[in-house]
């Protein structure tokens, strides 16, 4: 325990789907590293008085998120195969949690300045048509100023040049599309903060929504390595 | 319905989602179509308090182990999932497959404690079931409980179709294996219910008719249809080889207990004579020290906990401690495993056994020494002195600790207002000494919590029989006790006395009591344990449209021939045990502890001999 000495950082690529959406990303930590112990991967501990394991997470999900393309890092103090490393954590999840790839870390979590979100609703008192419509004609006004909470308190942001809307399908209730928005340290923007405020000023709000992020992308567009 | 979904439409909208979708490390989930029985395990409670819970965690893999059945778990919803669940008719569901528990074989009720009874009904209610027993007709689902409570469960006698008397390690498994046999064959529910009578540690209410004299009191208990006139509660005899899961479903939200746990001892020795738990789990047994090393270990490298905890009534009691505690070092420092020693009583509390638990991790220091004074102590047979209290305080605070909490209970038999005054005057002691230590923690200063509890007769104790105090003399006391209190290092905590009321009210309750909590849920009781949903009001509205009188219950003596609602019931220690550790009790009169000399309660005929030795 608490051993002076890493050997490298490495980063673990899985997907979240399913009920686990509902746990928060605090309670996925605590998870995650109960799971390094249960794996016995030679897992690099912090120092002090109480050693935990060094565990972080480059782009935390909110909660009733799912994820194909999320990723968490470690410190290992021993050399081993990365598939070794996949295996053996894909054997002490639980149910939802999938390890697909792992790598020595490359960019650092600064890099990361979009990330795209697949949204599925479903409307019970209108057409997903109707719907579309509406939202295209929201977020294609001259600026979409929408109300950010952060540490210093409430301020509006013009999310126009933050985000974008691609392959939008509707059929019947369901309203299907592909939303980009700036993630990471400077601005992060959740679509939901985006939703409530079309749903707040336009009254069209979903009953049922499901949304899962699909890519973590640098300022290239090119994936989070 | 489709649960899975209509819970998705209003998950996000309440606290702590976590709590209800499942999917936990070490949770079963099995093909529906390939088992032949499913059990909804319900604790009524919240999540956090029932997946604290040991009990639940072993008869869940116990169930889990058989191909042929499938348990679930089930907790009380929040306040806000139970208005959408209400609202969006949603029923109540099991975690693992989130189905809706009405299509189940068995919802079954753990007791835990008194104040549950309502979320019982309220959880049958959500599960879209009539609560009242006679009203589900059908065979399935059987609406089953056991647990501490079910040794009076007369007050929810009407709600419940079989209590399970005991522990439940066996007995679970027969009740099962005779429900196979009655769905197979096509019996009817009252058929089942006449059979499972004849299993030992059954308890079928509605079999048994009971009348009362003109003054409130039972007359008496008459068995029906071939059930026995006295039901035994169960015991596992041979505990060192029983049942112990491997595993633990591992919560993602915080639970109160979050962490593994091995069962070092059934039972207890010392016979406080207000804990009812010391005698409702006699006789004394334990499990070797080699036995418990395994599980422990097992148990965290498959769940991944970092602490572990040695739980019984009475684990200083545990004759192999030091044995065990050696095992368990080896491997616990090494993985950073913390182990923790819950209910060390004072008296044993060794130097050597602070030392050896401070070595992996420091925690808060917690002793009862339950009364101010040596007279009341004895008369409560805590067989403790002020001299090993301050004895243990002492090595406590020379061992770097400076929080002590400190537990009494006020409205004990025969207490005055100078044994009230006395608790303080004892958590005075402690904080003197501290500042006469040489040795004694530096820079910071003592803190001692005293934390008062009311004192609640419970059957099969030997104060069964003895009032509570009423609400106003317990507030007089209460002011005695903040009156006595001279020092800022001294924190005074008390129990409300209502909810203490309610509990003694419906711990020695009978039949009559179950349409008052029947209507006490109608008006809205559900998880009384809580602050913020008890309300007092609503139960005494309740007695009153019922017409029954609470103190008849709580706070009236009962005579040693009195028909008690729970004497046809037999935990194994004996009547006229408890009404001679009563008359010693009266007497200020210690017993000494079963390892000295056995007191001949009666519960060594469930072990078919002598508790120790020969």
């Amino acid at each position: 325990m608490g051993n002076e000495l890493f050997k490298m950082t490495v980063r673990v690529f899985y997907r979240k789907l399913g009920r686990i959406k509902y746990i928060s990303h605090l309670d996925m930590v605590r998870c995650i590293s109960r799971a390094l112990k249960r794996s016995g991967l030679p897992v690099w501990h912090t120092l002090g008085f109480h050693p935990h394991v060094y565990l972080t997470f480059a782009l935390p999900l909110a909660l009733g998120y799912e994820s194909t393309c999320e990723s968490m890092d470690f410190r290992l103090t021993g050399e081993l195969p990365m598939e070794e490393v996949v295996e053996r954590l894909n054997a002490v999840l639980p149910e939802g949690v999938r390890c697909y790839r792992a790598a020595p870390a490359g960019q650092k979590p600064e890099a990361i300045a979009w990330a795209d979100y697949e949204i599925t609703q479903e409307f019970d008192g209108m057409t997903a048509e109707a719907a579309a419509e509406k939202f295209a004609a929201w977020r294609n006004r001259e600026t979409v100023p929408v109300v950010k909470k952060g540490k210093k308190g409430e301020r509006v942001i013009d999310a126009k040049p933050h985000f974008s809307v691609r392959e939008e399908r509707a059929a019947g209730d369901t309203l299907v599309f592909t939303m980009r928005a700036a993630a990471g340290n400077t601005l992060n923007l959740n679509p939901t903060l985006l939703l409530d405020a079309f749903a707040a000023e336009e009254g069209v709000r979903a009953d049922w929504m499901r949304v899962v992020r699909t890519a973590v992308l640098d300022q290239d567009g090119n994936p989070f390595e | 319905m489709n649960v899975r979904k209509a819970l998705e439409r209003v998950l996000l909208q309440v606290q702590k989602p976590a709590r209800y979708t499942g999917g936990e490390l070490g949770s079963i989930v099995k093909d529906p179509a390939k088992v032949d029985v499913r059990f909804a395990f319900c604790f009524p409670d919240l999540y956090e308090v029932g997946m604290s819970h040991l009990g639940m965690k072993i008869l869940y893999s116990l169930m889990n182990e058989r191909e042929d059945i499938w348990c679930e778990r089930v907790f009380a919803p929040g306040d806000d999932l139970e208005r959408l669940m209400r609202e969006h008719r949603i029923p109540l569901f099991g975690l693992e497959s989130l189905d809706a528990v009405t299509d189940f074989d068995f919802i079954g009720f753990t007791l835990q404690y008194e104040l549950s009874f309502t979320a019982i009904l309220n959880m049958l209610d959500l599960a879209g079931l009539p609560v009242r027993s006679k009203d589900r007709t059908g065979l399935s689902p059987l609406v089953v409980a056991g647990g501490p409570c079910a040794c009076n469960p007369e007050p929810i006698s009407a709600f419940i179709d079989l209590f399970i008397l005991g522990e439940g390690e066996e007995v679970n498994l027969e009740l099962i294996d005779l429900y196979k046999i009655a769905k197979r064959e096509g019996w009817d529910k009252q058929t089942f219910l006449r059979r499972a009578a004849r299993i030992g540690g059954i308890y079928v209410p509605s079999l048994y008719d009971v009348s009362y004299r003109e003054d409130g009191t039972i007359e008496a208990v008459t068995p029906r249809e071939g059930a026995p006139a006295r039901v035994l509660k169960r015991i596992v005899r041979d505990f060192d080889g029983v049942y112990y899961p491997k595993d633990f479903v591992v919560p993602f939200t915080e639970t109160v207990h979050d962490r593994a746990m091995v069962e070092v001892l059934r039972g207890c020795i010392r016979g406080c004579r207000f804990c009812q738990a010391g005698f409702l789990y006699r006789p004394l047994r334990e499990k070797r020290h080699a036995t418990l090393d395994r599980q422990a270990h097992d148990l965290c490298d498959h769940t991944g906990y970092d602490e572990v905890s040695l739980t019984s009534l009475s684990t200083s009691d545990y004759s192999e401690l030091e044995p065990l505690l050696n095992d368990m070092l080896s491997w616990t420092e090494r993985d950073a495993v913390n182990i923790a020693l819950p209910s060390l009583r004072v008296d044993n509390f060794s130097r050597e056994l602070v030392e050896r638990i401070a070595a992996v991790r420091k925690s808060s220091l917690t002793f009862a020494p339950e009364a101010g004074t040596q007279r009341l102590r004895d008369v409560i047979n805590k067989n403790v002195s002020e001299e090993e209290v301050l004895r243990t305080c002492r090595t406590a605070f020379e061992g770097g600790y400076s929080n002590v909490k400190l537990y009494f209970m006020m409205g004990l038999p025969t207490e005055t207002d100078e044994d009230v005054a006395g608790i303080i005057r004892l958590a005075q002691k402690v904080v003197d000494m501290f500042y006469r230590l040489p040795d004694r923690p530096k820079g910071r200063g003592v803190s001692v919590t005293v934390s008062v509890a009311c004192f609640v007769p419970k059957p099969f104790t030997p104060f069964e029989f003895e009032p509570q105090d009423t609400r106003e003399e317990l507030r007089r006391k209460q002011r005695i006790l903040l009156d006595t209190v001279k020092s800022k290092k001294i924190t005074v905590k008390y129990h409300d006395s209502p909810t203490s009321f309610l509990e003694a009210v419906l711990a020695r309750g009978d039949r009559r009591l179950c349409p008052v909590v029947e209507y006490a849920w109608r008006l809205g009781s559900k998880l009384d344990g809580w602050n913020d949903f008890f309300s007092m009001e609503r139960w005494e509205d309740a007695a009153e449209v019922c017409g029954v009188d609470f103190s008849f219950y709580a706070n009236r003596r009962r005579s040693y021939g009195e028909v008690m609602p729970w004497d046809h019931l037999d935990y194994g220690v004996t009547k006229a045990y408890l009404i001679r550790e009563h008359e010693r009790a009266l007497a200020a009169q210690v017993t000494p502890h079963c390892r000295i000399n056995c007191s001949g309660c009666g519960a060594n005929k469930l072990v078919g001999g002598a508790c120790f030795g020969k």
